[in-house]
């Protein structure tokens, strides 16, 4: 049993400890935000916050962040409410939808360093979307931070 | 409170799988629609295929397309809301159920492709909604008792004009739903919600994590499965494997095996460790890259032809030709790719099959279910997921048949979910491609012959072995061009490769496009001429086709001054009836590198429905097409294909996003798609600013195959 804590509950996962935490999120704690695209860290739809910094949740085991804070796209407001949010809503951004939770985590974990980052600051998200939003999450991220 | 219902039975499951599974297994499957807003909405009333009415008032709407991120939900929506009279913040919307009532009128099947679903419910859609509009205003008179010619419709209530007296459509609804439906309702003439950018009904759901797709379904007592298909494509199952310890079960599929086990996570480790002994039968070896290349290159020279088009006599006229042009170009297998990878739930019973699939037709998973569990339509049900992604992969039916078959074996309810190596290398895949152009101009520029030959693999003729018209799937965009050429022969060849083909967006445009567009290039800077004025000239005449190529090259800055080291490129398409021209600019830093600054973009859809939405799919078809012509390819080595995941399939990141600008041009012509006309033209607008740049002309795509590596970001 190891003791995570997601969205600021604690749970004692019963998930093998070599277990990804994408994993454990999605099938045992029923958190299906946080997505599954490449499974090897690459295309970035399964990022969390794990300690304040960004994370491929996909090839982070669950006996890694035993004790750590995660947070998921469910735990970033209750309601839609944190300016990522709102942002990502006035400017229209996803289309499939299906990379966007990891965009939004690694624009949170991004604001939460550099509350006003430049375009260049916003290239070092790798997340990968299919559907060409980028323009619109930079527009987003912009928004976001001018508040 | 523009959120988004999903089926009652889903819902209903939704709340059975938390009182199952306790707090710790809330399942976001609702939408942001939590299970005492979908209360309040009250009893719904079904009002045509198309329309249910609650008794809160809310008015829901039947999307007979499936939402792979094209915002078709809100622009279906918005042909409702505008004839039914009510205001966008009553509307709400799902996806329809499979039914012959939900069959795109285009084609007479339920199937969201071709970039058709505005064009096929504009004025069906509006008809329905304008008739249940009426029959809600003679149920409102007569419980308003009043005239109905003294009653209107407004803002989602029935209204006597000059009172205060009014019902809402919630009140009357199951009234109105028994009045006879007129024949030719009246459609409104002055728009309210047509041509305007209405928020997305489906966006406030992907910003929380709880849209749900295909991959989130969760249903009481089921088991989640993971799909291992032979390595080698046409490869076989020779002995079914032991049940690893672990694992709930292993289950012979024929060409692949899936692994049961309690979770999906578990599954996919198992099955990545399962080893399987297939049979490879000797056939798979021509299934290989280098053959293929090979044999295109013997039909490129030698292969006898189907005739697309045929004017004049361009052999004769080549000969005469001031400047010519004799250029062959290359196109990969390309893979679709999309986010979320292929997965199908399907619970079969005795007598009921039931399905949640992300998929672009929920029709043919009827016909699927049909076929493999011998039940009448009417106990198949098929709830569509959001599609995280669809791109022409999900209306394909193996991983739907895979789900039934797995549930069918394992008595129980069963996600079936392809890890990303499995959807890399089992695709049905773009078609490769080598298509010659020999063509020549007169002294002043004028296209005298244009000779034009497709070898490609037929995606019709694969799955119609005994097809022998010509697949108009491979020569579309290569015939019943815009430009006037003096003589054209427009020429194709079908490849026999096996390698499974299959529609990627856009699909023959896609190779079409780059091999007209760079030929047309290729003979104006042979002919010396601006290629942008050279296709001015030969599109003389098209006030349609003119207006878009120049609002493009305004929009692009075409004739001003650039940065030294920059250079830009245009080119133009049509397709699935949009107009559409790009033109862009880029640099190119190294001589293995393109940097593409900006595209400018315009298309003549007709009427946008949703503006915005119109814009995002320009977006998201630039960049789509961007990635592909930079990196994109797949090869096969003796049926084994490569790459088995995004770490060797580079797609376009933010740092290498360009800037976009997209204008749409609407000269009052019919309405055309807006999913697939951004692909075409970015490739052989990147090849045609290059080759002005420095000289070198792309002919082979992806430009940069050796630089495919996208690692781990």
């Amino acid at each position: 049993m190891i003791t995570i804590t997601v969205n600021g509950k604690k749970y004692d996962c019963t998930s093998d400890p070599t277990t990804p935490l994408l994993w454990v999120l999605r099938d045992e704690l029923g958190l299906t935000g946080t997505k599954y695209g490449c499974g090897i860290e690459v295309c970035g739809a399964c990022t969390v916050i794990v300690n304040g910094e960004a994370e491929r949740s996909c090839d982070l085991e669950l006996k890694e962040v035993a004790g750590r804070a995660i947070t998921t796209i469910e735990g970033l407001s209750p309601d839609r409410s944190h300016p990522l949010q709102k942002a990502w809503i006035d400017e229209q951004v996803p289309q499939c939808g299906y990379c966007q939770s990891g965009m939004i985590m690694a624009a949170a974990a991004l604001l939460k360093q550099n509350p006003h980052p430049t375009d260049a600051d916003i290239n070092e998200i790798t997340n990968v979307c299919v559907c060409g939003t980028y323009q619109r999450i930079r527009a987003a991220i912009h928004k976001a931070a001018k508040g | 409170m523009n959120d988004m219902t999903l089926p009652n039975e889903a819902v209903s499951l939704d709340r059975r799988g938390v009182l199952a599974g306790g707090a710790s297994l809330v399942i976001s499957f609702t939408l942001g629609l939590s299970g005492r807003e979908a209360a309040a909405a009250g009893v719904s009333t079904p009002i045509g295929a198309f329309i249910e009415v609650s008794s809160a008032n809310k008015i829901n709407v039947l999307v007979a397309s499936s939402e792979m991120g094209q915002g078709i939900m809100t622009g279906l929506a918005q042909l409702v809301a505008e004839e039914l009279m009510v205001d966008w913040s009553q509307v709400t919307a799902q996806h329809a159920p499979p039914g012959w009532a939900y069959a795109n009128p285009l084609f007479g099947i339920q199937l969201t492709a071709g970039s058709s679903s505005i064009r096929g419910w504009f004025t069906p859609l509006r008809t329905a909604a304008a008739t249940a509009r009426e029959m809600l205003i003679t149920a409102g008179a007569a419980a308003l008792n009043a005239p109905r010619s003294s009653c209107v419709a407004q803002h989602g209530r029935v209204r006597v004009t000059g009172t205060n007296r009014s019902v809402t459509y919630g009140q009357i609804a199951a009234a109105a739903a028994q009045v006879p439906p007129p024949s030719n309702p009246p459609l409104v003439s002055k728009f309210r919600f047509i041509g305007t950018s209405q928020p997305r009904l489906d966006i406030p759901s992907k910003v929380d994590g709880s849209a749900a797709y295909g991959i989130d379904v969760r249903l009481p007592g089921m088991l989640y499965a993971a799909i291992k298909h032979c390595p080698t494509l046409g490869g076989t199952v020779a002995k079914t494997p032991a049940k690893p310890a672990g694992a709930i079960a292993v289950v012979n599929l024929g060409d692949a095996v899936a692994v049961v086990a309690a979770n999906t996570g578990l599954a996919k480790r198992l099955s990545e460790e399962l080893n399987v002994q297939w049979s490879i039968p000797a056939s798979s070896a021509q299934l290989d890259s280098a053959l293929i290349m090979s044999k295109a290159q013997q039909l490129l020279a030698n292969g006898t032809p189907q005739i697309a088009e045929q004017n004049g006599a361009p052999d004769a006229e080549l000969a005469k030709a001031a400047h010519r042009v004799d250029a062959t170009y290359s196109l990969p297998y390309l893979a679709h790719a999309c986010l979320e990878p292929l997965n199908c739930t399907a619970s079969v019973t005795a007598n009921a099959c039931k399905i949640w699939a992300p998929t672009q037709s929920p029709m043919m998973c009827v016909f699927t279910a049909q076929g493999l569990t011998g039940l009448s339509p009417d106990k198949i049900t098929v709830n569509t997921t959001f599609l995280g992604g669809g791109l022409g992969r999900k209306f394909e039916q193996d991983y739907i048949a895979q789900a039934i078959k797995v549930s069918q074996a394992m008595k129980a309810p069963v996600k079936v979910t392809w890890p990303r190596e499995q959807d890399f290398t089992n695709d049905q895949y773009r078609p490769m491609a080598l298509v010659k152009v020999d063509a020549g101009t007169d002294s002043s520029g004028q296209i005298r012959a244009w000779i034009y030959r497709n070898v490609s693999p037929s995606i019709l003729g694969q799955r119609n072995p005994g097809m022998t018209d010509i697949d108009t799937q491979a020569t579309e965009g290569s015939d019943q061009l815009a430009y006037g050429f003096a003589t054209r022969r427009v020429e194709y060849v079908k490849h026999p490769a096996a390698v499974p083909v299959g529609f990627w967006r856009s699909v023959g445009h896609s190779i079409n496009c780059f091999a007209v567009e760079s030929a047309m290039d290729e003979l104006a800077l042979a002919a010396g001429q601006d290629p942008y004025a050279f296709r001015r000239k030969h599109l003389a005449g098209n006030a349609r086709a003119l207006a878009v190529l120049d609002a493009a090259a305004a929009l692009g800055n075409w004739s001003a001054s650039l940065l030294a080291g920059h250079a830009r490129g245009i080119a133009y398409s049509e397709a699935f009836g949009s107009l559409v021209a790009q033109v862009v600019e880029i640099s190119a830093p190294t001589a293995n590198a393109i940097t593409v600054h900006k595209v400018a973009c315009a298309i003549d859809c007709g009427m946008a429905v949703n503006p915005d939405q119109v814009t995002a799919q320009m977006e998201g078809g630039i960049l789509h097409g961007l990635s592909a012509a930079m990196w994109g390819h797949v090869t096969f080595s003796r049926g084994v294909p490569s790459p088995r995941n995004f770490d060797r399939y580079r797609l376009t990141r933010m740092r290498e996003m360009p800037i976009i600008n997209i204008m749409i041009v609407n000269t009052g012509g019919p309405l055309g798609g807006a999913g697939e006309p951004g692909v075409p033209p970015i490739a052989p607008a990147i090849a045609n600013a290059y080759a002005r740049l420095t000289g070198k002309r792309l002919r082979t795509l992806p430009f940069f195959p050796a630089q495919s590596y996208m690692g781990d970001g």
